[in-house]
């Protein structure tokens, strides 16, 4: 039996392809970037709806027979494999065994895969008893309608949704942060009810008609700080009237400090929850702009857009520059993009993030590009400079582009006052402004012109001035007239906006 | 007035480069600071004739004689100094041809006030710059390798002489491109030495006196500009 426990777990182990169904699994049931989630999360969330409806449905209704199938066998089905899965991927039994075989070769001790087994099923046990793996069990049993009391379960199966919410989760954790203040309060309530419940007990029970048990005094007494006041069990004795208005001033007392305290919870958490917000919006995004720092770089950036903008967020750790960004109207939150916890946020798996390294500090820059380069590669990074002798450490940093102001604006004033009358051309070519764009024209996008060569582009007729074409890394300036185009080209244009827009709007058709 | 002849004000961290770039490309500049700092690294690199003044005494703006120069340049350090400097350079000679460098988002406008021709932004062109690169990049590569390249790709104005080949043509018709270079556009000199883009849509007929410009190989231009002058129609 060892040895078999063994062997497969090696076996397991070393496969790549249950590594890797297990790696998707667990990044489709529990992360909140994977954008194949969110197919996951309506199916479920479809599934309980119809299940609710069904329960309601059936109060004043007879069901048809397939509504029992459905929600007997079929959801539950589903909610089973769930709930398995979920299981399944918290931790790794075949990994556990493994690292205990393998451990205990080198210590040449005996080996026993139960002392393995032991530890990760006993992880696996602690999964089970955790709240939401609780209400995942429960959720499974069918709905047995004959049996009125069962048919609580569907309930449970509303309490499910308390995982595909993000609101009620936030809400759950913003009230979890007050839980001292919240659990004395509740000891306070139980403490008074019981107090009030028991006097009125020994008080009227036996003149009272209506108190006829010490549940029955304790109801009322709850009632009756609640402020609630059915008025179904009412004190009859003086003794007892005065213990109601003991228990009524306590219970608003009591529900006035509950308020404060779950509001005051709020009002602090309340900017943390919005910057998630903001950040959980970006996520979807399939490629998004970090920009970091909003000095008067930034803020000339944003005035130079072209277009409107949308998928962007700003990272500013000073809290006055982060209102100053937001009273101009931009999506800033305060964070510092120079710590690993606040760029692994954003979804560096699946989106394309170009990262703006703004700040007016070259050890500032270099530390986030760094950061952002230590939790992906695959993030670009465009970092600002103070002068030329920072490029080299900054493409150490593993940095796309090095922007260098000075050495911009150097170049700029140094062709104005070499060559004033080509200055305003240069000027209008870099800016990119209207009558002298060069674009780029990536081929893949547009696949009409694959296989042309450039003369049956007519791009003279177009008013457009080729330029050349950039292939495998190479630009080609001025290639003759019968070079055919290939599929990864990108094809180097200038002309009218206009002209250039049209251009683009010929071929992109007939995809 | 030679064209070649630059005022510079300021040698710092922008002044720096500038003079002695110019100074490479055969330019004669005049460096005048009022940091002793900057003053001391302008002699010491070279520029031999620099002046250590203070720029807000009008008697020694004068003293410089600024209207014998092509053009003046103001890129102190200090932003309210450039601002005092262009303003006072304007007041005193309305004709110069004043172009001056902002370092600061609020600075530009103030510039434009003083009377300046021409007002860089430093955040303007670099903001720019993060724009293209995200956008076009491959585009703002070529672009960037006009100017920190000496050599390679680049403009070059060519003027048409007599009996040039290209006389009588129409913009339309002419292929430069079996010599290796593209026709960019031409300065019209009926416009003010405007410049025109060829993609403007103007066609426009070549004639003696025009100057064309154009874009491609520097040893191909060069190339192109003799053949311009050999060729006859």
């Amino acid at each position: 039996m060892n040895k078999l426990l063994l062997s497969f777990a090696l076996f397991l182990h070393g496969s790549k392809r249950y590594r890797s169904t297990k790696e998707f699994i667990h990044d489709i049931l529990t992360n909140a970037n994977n954008p194949n989630k969110k197919y996951i999360d309506i199916t479920i969330i479809f599934l309980i709806v119809t299940s609710v409806f069904i329960l309601i449905y059936e109060v004043k209704n007879p069901v048809p027979e397939w509504f029992d199938i459905y929600d007997i066998y079929f959801v539950s089905f589903v909610f089973a494999i769930e709930y398995l899965l979920r299981l399944w991927v918290y931790n790794d039994l075949s990994e556990d065994i493994v690292q205990e075989y393998n451990d205990a070769r080198y210590l040449q001790r005996d080996f026993s895969v139960w002392d393995s087994l032991k530890t990760g099923l006993s992880a696996k046990l602690q999964y089970i008893f955790t709240p939401a793996a609780l209400i995942d069990l429960l959720a499974i049993f069918p709905a047995y309608r004959p049996l009125r009391i069962l048919r609580i379960f569907v309930l449970f199966r509303v309490l499910k949704l308390l995982r595909y919410t993000k609101s009620i989760k936030q809400f759950l954790e913003v009230l979890s942060n007050k839980k001292f203040e919240l659990l004395t309060l509740l000891f306070l309530l139980f403490f008074i009810v019981m107090i009030a419940g028991i006097a009125i007990y020994v008080l009227e029970e036996k003149i009272n008609p209506n108190i006829e048990s010490l549940f029955d005094a304790i109801y009322w007494a709850l009632v009756t700080i609640s402020t609630v006041g059915y008025g179904d069990i009412s004190p009859v004795t003086d003794e007892g009237r005065t213990i109601s208005i003991f228990i009524i001033i306590s219970g608003i007392a009591m529900m006035s400090f509950s308020t404060s305290i779950i509001v005051s919870a709020f009002s602090e958490k309340l900017s943390e929850l919005k910057e998630n917000r903001i950040i959980e919006q970006i996520n979807k995004n399939k490629s998004f702009l970090l920009i970091c720092g909003y000095g008067q770089l930034a803020k000339m950036f944003f005035r130079q857009r072209e277009t409107e903008m949308l998928n962007y967020i700003i990272l500013e750790n000073n809290p006055e520059k982060v209102k100053l960004a937001i009273k101009d109207g931009y999506r800033a939150i305060h964070e510092d993009a120079s710590r690993y916890d606040t760029l692994k946020k954003f979804n560096t798996d699946h989106a394309d993030i170009t990262m703006l390294c703004l700040a007016d500090n070259d050890v500032e820059n270099i530390y986030i590009s760094l950061n952002a380069k230590s939790i992906s590669r695959k993030i670009k990074v465009i970092a600002r400079a103070s002068n030329s002798a920072m490029v080299s450490k900054f493409k150490y940093a593993g940095v796309d582009h090095v922007l260098l102001p000075n050495m911009v604006a150097n170049t700029m004033i140094y062709t104005a006052i070499t060559q004033p009358t080509m200055h305003k051309a240069i000027h209008a070519i870099l800016t990119g402004k209207n009558i002298a764009r060069i674009d780029e024209v990536h081929v893949n996008y547009y696949p009409t012109l694959i296989g042309k060569n450039i003369e049956e582009l007519h791009l003279k007729k177009s008013k457009l001035l080729f330029l050349g074409i950039k292939r495998e890394g190479e630009f080609m300036f001025n290639p003759p007239l019968s070079s055919s185009i290939e599929h990864h080209d990108i094809l180097l244009v200038m002309g009218r906006q206009i002209s250039l827009d049209y251009f683009k709007m010929q071929h992109a058709g007939d995809v | 007035m030679s064209a070649k002849n630059i005022l510079l004000f300021g040698y710092g961290t922008h002044g720096r480069f500038i003079a002695k770039g110019l100074h490479e490309d055969g330019f004669r500049v005049k460096v005048i600071e009022s940091t002793l700092d900057f003053y001391t690294k302008a002699k010491e690199d070279g520029f031999e004739d620099a002046l250590h003044i203070d720029v807000t005494q009008d008697e020694d703006l004068k003293a410089l004689k600024p209207d014998t120069y092509a053009q003046i340049v103001c890129m102190m350090d200090d932003e309210h100094l450039n601002v005092f400097l262009t303003l006072s350079l304007r007041s005193l000679y309305t004709e110069c041809y004043i172009l001056s460098l902002s370092d600061s988002i609020n600075t530009t406008k103030k510039l434009q006030m003083a009377g300046a021709n021409k007002v860089i932004d430093l955040y303007e062109v670099s903001a720019n710059k993060i724009h293209n690169i995200l956008n076009r990049p491959v585009a703002t590569k070529l672009l960037e390798k006009f100017f920190t390249e000496k050599g390679g790709i680049s403009f070059q104005e060519i003027l048409i002489p007599e009996d040039s080949f290209l006389i009588g043509m129409r913009s339309d018709e002419i292929d430069f491109s079996p010599f290796g270079v593209l026709l960019v556009g031409m300065i019209d000199e009926e416009l003010g030495h405007a410049f025109i883009f060829i993609t403007a849509g103007i066609n426009h007929k070549i004639d003696v006196g025009d100057t064309i410009v154009c874009i491609g190989d520097k040893e191909k231009l060069e190339v192109f500009e003799e053949e311009i002058k050999k060729r006859r129609n």
